[in-house]
């Protein structure tokens, strides 16, 4: 993937995350503990371990909602 | 081996303190169904002690709460099972771990050969929001129960008499439901709450004899 690409990647996953975080919230993901809005930014800024999971696991759910695999699963749950 | 949980309740840190405080519903319910529950609390959940249970106690299933890589589990500050140390000691076991990444490597290795064993987890990190507001009274906050009750629900299950597979699935249908019920309230975070609802949904695995009972 060209590094074009990646920062665009990046940037679209700190703009959801700026744009739909409250400041009450944290988020905690394996050891790296509980973490404020601006410390996400911040790994993800870095490119750090932290923030790679993070961008993988937004990528993660957008490819699924773009190639349908998302609504497949929420659809076996809906009239429940 | 004899019918009941063991269930570490490591509390090192915000993380492992929720994940240890959302466990009640877990030993409520084995309490209910009069199934044996042995808490190892706080700095007991170290690995001689861990060691100890298990063999003098030999029971069926073990749940951890705890930090994870790959290769191993950790208790309170502590690896408590690690690939090719004592990772044998969960073969024939039903192991529930709400610890990241152990799925990847120490689920599948532990599970090699196993008859009656199971060990469902996670290959990915578990992912789950707070509420800072009650980050030191957890049960509290009203955020991450959204996360942490679809993982109960494994161990839940199989207190219950189901399958691991059963549980397995009851677990991660939960987790569709509650990524359902955030987007459908459409409020400023849902779309975060779906995107780390799904992360735990795709990196939950079962590996070993899917059809064990506790």
């Amino acid at each position: 993937m060209s590094k074009e690409i990646q920062k665009k990647i990046k940037e679209l996953v700190i703009t959801k995350i700026e744009a739909h975080m409250p400041s009450n919230l944290k988020l905690s993901i394996g050891s790296y503990g509980a973490l404020t809005k601006e410390e996400i930014i911040e790994h993800i800024e870095k490119e750090d371990e932290i923030g790679q999971q993070i961008v993988k696991a937004h990528m993660s759910f957008l490819k699924a909602v773009a190639n349908g695999e998302f609504a497949k699963r929420m659809v076996s749950v809906e009239n429940e | 081996m004899n019918k009941g949980i063991i269930i570490t309740l490591p509390r090192s840190d915000y993380v492992t303190e929720y994940i240890s405080q959302f466990s009640n519903g877990i030993i409520q319910e084995a309490i209910k169904k009069n199934i044996k529950i042995k808490e190892l609390k706080d700095k007991k959940a170290n690995r001689k002690e861990f060691e100890i249970l298990v063999k003098s106690l030999d029971y069926r299933m073990i749940v951890f709460n705890g930090h994870g890589s790959d290769k191993s589990i950790e208790g309170h500050n502590e690896v408590l099972v690690e690939c090719g140390v004592n990772d044998s000691i969960l073969k024939e076991r039903i192991t529930y771990a709400r610890s990241c990444n152990a799925g990847k490597v120490l689920g599948k290795v532990c599970m090699k050969d196993t008859k009656n064993g199971c060990f469902i987890g996670y290959e990915l990190p578990f992912m789950f929001y707070v509420d800072k507001s009650w980050i030191s009274t957890p049960k509290k906050d009203k955020i991450a129960p959204l996360f942490l009750e679809p993982s109960n629900l494994v161990p839940i299950s199989l207190i219950k008499g189901n399958s691991a597979s059963h549980a397995h699935e009851n677990s991660k249908k939960q987790i569709l439901k509650n990524i359902n019920k955030v987007l459908r309230k459409g409020d400023e975070e849902s779309f975060l709450f779906a995107t780390a609802l799904w992360n735990n949904y795709i990196g939950q695995v079962i590996y070993g004899n899917i059809e064990s009972e506790l």
